[in-house]
């Protein structure tokens, strides 16, 4: 092992464009601090920073910093992934936080260092860089959470998402504790390595600790029975902030608990793992699509219905094999462009971020706001999984492998959540173009950037729905880096 | 003339491709329009729906009905791959059967748009959008011959009418959208899990990972499926539950009352002319031909069913007060007598069920859209608001009798063709069926004649109807094609018929090897 500070140019590449990303948010902050004139150039700045750091992420496969980082196919994926989700942020919600004049430098900067600490996140093959990344990327969202600290939602979520957060982390240490008391490291490719050799994985100590490491990460996934702070954070967040929340940071805590499971379950999931995968799996679609049901909050109604949406992922998760990988990756994709525009609509077409976003609010929109009404309904049916959006096309991934693999009950369970779903989706709806409005509720106008951002998640949703290949290839080559 | 295996390009798509998306290109085009320029929309969605019925009819021309089996694909086949990793490919086809129905709709669209222009309708420009992406979706069902992009379309088709129902319906509008649309997503999405297990079982069987039914039905007739009973039977019941709430067959025909009398009259058309067709259509191209041996053992289930939907739909129909109630039910009768005509299993009776799926597709549709006139006038479809308006509307009135006695099934008309042609079948296969099914039949007349005769005939007894205007120019326009068709189909209907026969007698032959495992 070479001296414990000696850096390469290599290393310093393979987090390069977390690195920038840090460094943007730093000037963000700073020229907010004494160059406020400046503040609506930052969108741009931001959205440069991001394009920059999409460059920076043509980094070549391997592993950097003696290992403690490893990249591929896959965290490029995942970085794709994670600065698209800022980008529209950004561009959709800069609007939505101007109308408050709460558009200062830190809110895009806070999103950037969360960006960072996911993409780190998933290149750390020491768990504890994983760890390093989490909280980088949970901390950065705990403040997002309070960001109106006037409002009392905003203070309860942000409570509440730090206090859980907190204990979350908590088991993610202790269980990293305890593999390493086990196997003596905290490398993946290391245990995988002692792994082979030795006795294998019926050892209690090294099971707990697998089971603490994943309650952390279904927390952050948000699956039951983990879920409980999502739809108070979900409904005191501002709206871009959940849009990123809501899909990047769930995205690559379930990239890590695929690698986490691959290397402690080399052999594929035996007894416990898949019953225990499975069970959050139907927990969770139940639980999300009967409860999303009976909201009357739009974002409150998003939380229960991400937690369904998450539910699929877990059958895919469940089935655990090369197909179901590529199903999951492709489902993350799709459902990140869909929910983004989801949120980014439904902020544009509510009263402000200060307020609730009852659906009643946006009765009659399809007339008065074709545009923003028409990417929500677009979201809707993506999220429902009608063709041809691309909502249709991770399902069709995810439920297919799952019926190669015999799991036909978590497919039958699957459909079924779809269906209960389609009616608090096709709910919104209606109440967008077949309602008429119950009060006067102030929508501005769009401005260019989120003009460009419904824009870009409306083509996204439809042409990669009806031509997913794009999308599959890049998700079939990161699925095949995973080492298993 | 060209020789029909010559592939047939325009602006360099295959004829089937330019078919099935031009109207959704009106669509876009109607997008760049104001809401306000009424004659463009007009324009446009004459333009679209035109071209496509003309389309369509080219291809009708182009078609050879002479090759018999899956060869009969082959001519205008169009084979790319759309998702090749799974074996989901972009593969349209046509066969008599698809091609008899893909006519109907894009005639029954045409018709439909061209008797909105002399209806007062509010938002024209999305009415219109909605039809034309339905049109496709409608289109692109009947000639896709890969599961998965079947399945694509058949989804395609909810959205539109899940509109057209909720924006432009009746006071309990939202109500009936939602019950239409979850009633269908719940067959469909049971139909999506049966043909991804019936590709993954193929796979393992076979080594092929495709979806394409010109392989997995002679797999499914050789055996080289290899199903189990038990597996056959479930993804039997998941095709054809789909398929059957979408018929309606009683008991899952609860959704289409309701529906019906609150959609637009265009809508109504759209969805007794050619929407419930699919659901027999799916019966023939999927649920029979890939599962036959389980068909076969649940014949006499869905037959009984069926023969309660017939007698069921008649008598309920017969009690009706709401005009547009009243025809909705005829249609649960009309169509269940379609399924037992599927299921009886022999040439005559299929040949009389695709014959009866385009006569209740004409004669039905002018029944809503004669109703909708009256409607549109006096804005109620009470019978009991309406009496002796034949002198007021002696067109109205002339056409109303000409589809109701072609819905009768008089002799000379459509629908006689078809009911009798079912009716002979069904009594080669089971007598008491037929002399069951009879009696529906009855039923339907006594039902149809008192409609026409409470609501033309008799004395003026509403002062209101005295000022009833006649049907007018646009609305005529939109009728006469399907007025003219049912008689002309009526005296001579041996052109469908033989589009048709080899189709038919592929199925019935698939049928008939009940490969029972």
């Amino acid at each position: 092992m070479p001296g414990f500070l000696h850096v390469t140019a290599a290393d310093v590449s393979a987090v390069g464009p977390e690195a920038f990303l840090c460094v943007v948010g730093i000037a963000l902050v700073l020229l907010d601090a004494f160059a406020k004139s400046l503040r609506p150039s930052f969108p741009y700045l931001t959205l440069g920073g991001i394009a920059v750091a999409n460059f920076l992420g043509g980094y070549p496969s391997g592993s950097a910093f003696a290992g403690a980082i490893e990249t591929s196919e896959l965290t490029r994926f995942v970085d794709l992934l994670a600065l698209a989700a800022v980008a529209l942020a950004t561009l959709g919600g800069g609007a939505l936080l101007a109308r408050d004049r709460r558009n200062q430098g830190e809110s895009y900067a806070l999103l950037l260092w969360s960006a960072a600490g996911l993409m780190l996140m998933v290149k750390g093959d020491d768990l504890l860089v994983v760890f390093i990344g989490l909280e980088l990327m949970s901390i950065a969202l705990y403040v997002l959470a309070a960001w109106y600290r006037e409002v009392a939602e905003a203070t309860e979520a942000a409570m509440k998402y730090f206090l859980m957060g907190a204990l979350a982390s908590t088991f993610l240490l202790l269980g990293v504790a305890l593999v390493y008391g086990r196997l003596g490291s905290t490398r993946l490719t290391a245990l995988k390595g002692a792994l082979a050799s030795g006795e294998g994985f019926s050892d209690p100590m090294l099971q707990v600790g697998l089971l603490a490491i994943l309650a952390a990460l279904a927390f952050k996934i948000a699956l039951v029975p983990f879920h409980s702070w999502a739809p108070d954070v979900y409904q005191g967040m501002t709206t871009p902030a959940v849009a990123f929340l809501s899909t990047a940071p769930k995205a690559a805590a379930v990239v890590v608990a695929v690698k986490v499971l691959g290397t402690l379950a080399p052999s594929g999931l035996g007894e416990p793992w898949r019953p225990l995968l499975s069970l959050l799996a139907v927990l969770s679609i139940l639980f999300g699509n009967v409860v999303a049901l009976a909201q009357r909050d739009l974002k409150r109604m998003l939380a229960y219905s991400g937690i369904a949406q998450m539910g699929y992922v877990a059958i895919g998760l469940a089935t655990f094999d090369g197909a179901a990988f590529e199903g999951i990756l492709v489902f993350l994709a799709g459902y990140l462009a869909t929910n983004v525009a989801a949120f980014l609509a439904v902020g544009a077409l509510s009263n402000g971020e200060k307020e609730a976003h009852p659906l009643a609010d946006v009765a009659g929109m399809g007339r008065r706001r074709p545009f923003a009404a028409s990417v929500l309904t677009l979201a809707m049916l993506s999220l429902t999984g009608l063709p041809p959006t691309v909502g249709f096309i991770g399902k069709l991934l995810v439920f297919r492998a799952a019926i190669d693999a015999g799991l036909m009950t978590l497919a039958l369970v699957g459909i079924f959540g779809s269906l209960v779903s389609a009616g608090y989706y096709l709910r919104v709806v209606y109440t967008l173009w077949m309602k008429e409005p119950s009060r006067e509720v102030a929508a501005p106008e769009e401005d260019v950037l989120s003009g460009a951002a419904y824009i870009l998640v409306s083509v996204a949703m439809l042409y990669l729905g009806v031509f997913p290949r794009l999308l599959l290839d890049l998700a079939r080559a990161a699925a095949r880096s995973l080492p298993y | 003339m060209l020789d029909s295996s010559t592939p047939i390009q325009w602006l360099g798509a295959d004829i089937l491709t330019t078919l099935v998306f031009l109207p959704s290109l009106g669509a876009l085009l109607l997008l760049l329009l104001p809401n306000g320029a009424k004659n463009a929309i007009r324009a446009v969605a004459l333009l679209a729906s035109g071209a496509t019925f003309a389309l369509s009819v080219l291809v009708l021309q182009r078609f050879n009905p002479a090759i018999a089996g899956l060869e009969a694909f082959r001519p205008l086949l169009v084979d790319r791959p759309w998702i090749p990793r799974f074996g989901i490919r972009y593969l349209l086809g046509v066969d008599g059967l698809s091609l008899i129905l893909v006519v109907l709709t894009t005639l029954l669209t045409l018709c439909v748009l061209v008797f909105s222009f002399g209806q007062t309708i509010p938002k024209l420009r999305g009415y219109v959008a909605a039809f034309l992406v339905l049109e496709t979706g409608m289109i692109g069902s009947l000639v896709a011959l890969d599961a998965v992009l079947f399945y694509v379309f058949w989804e395609v088709m909810l959205v539109p009418m899940y509109f057209i129902i909720g924006i432009w319906g009746g006071k309990r509008r939202i109500y009936a959208t939602m019950k239409f649309v979850l009633f269908t997503l719940a067959g469909s999405l049971l139909m999506f899990v049966a043909i991804l297990f019936a590709s993954g079982v193929h796979a393992k069987a076979t080594g092929i990972l495709t979806f394409s039914l010109l392989e997995w039905i002679p797999a499914a007739s050789s055996g080289a499926w290899s199903l189990t009973a038990s597996e056959q039977a479930l993804l039997f019941w998941a095709f054809a539950l789909a398929f059957l709430v979408k018929v309606p067959l009683w008991p899952l025909h609860t959704w289409l009352p309701d529906a019906h009398v609150e959609a637009p009259t265009g809508g109504s058309i759209i969805l007794a002319g050619v929407l419930l067709k699919l659901g027999t259509y799916g019966l023939l191209r999927f649920a029979i031909p890939l599962f036959p041996g389980a068909a076969a053992r649940y014949t006499p289930l869905i037959a009984v069913l069926a023969l309660i939907g017939v007698v069921y739909g008649a008598w309920v129909a017969a009690a009706q007060k709401d005009m547009k109630k009243l025809v909705a039910y005829s249609s649960v009768s009309h169509l269940a007598l379609v399924v037992l005509g599927i299921f009886a299993g022999n040439v005559t009776a299929v040949s009389g069920a695709v014959m009866q799926m385009v006569g209740h597709g004409l004669t039905t549709g002018l029944l809503f859209l004669l109703v909708g006139v009256l409607y549109e006038r006096r804005h109620t479809r009470e019978m009991a608001d309406y009496g002796g308006v034949a002198s007021q509307v002696p067109v109205t009135t002339t056409l109303f009798v000409i589809a109701m006695l072609g819905s009768v099934g008089l002799p000379g008309l459509n629908g006689f063709v078809g009911e009798f042609l079912i009716l002979a079948g069904v009594f080669k296969a089971n007598v008491w069926w037929a002399a069951f099914a009879a009696t529906g039949l009855i039923l339907g007349a006594i039902y149809l004649l008192t409609l026409t005769q409470k609501v033309f005939w008799g004395p003026n007894r509403v002062e209101a109807n005295l000022g009833l205007t006649d049907i007018n120019g646009w609305e005529l326009a939109g009728a006469l094609p399907m007025i003219v068709l049912v008689v002309v189909l009526g005296v001579w209907p041996q052109p469908v018929l033989d589009l048709v026969r080899n189709s038919v007698e592929t199925v019935v032959q698939i049928a008939s090897v009940r490969m029972v495992p």
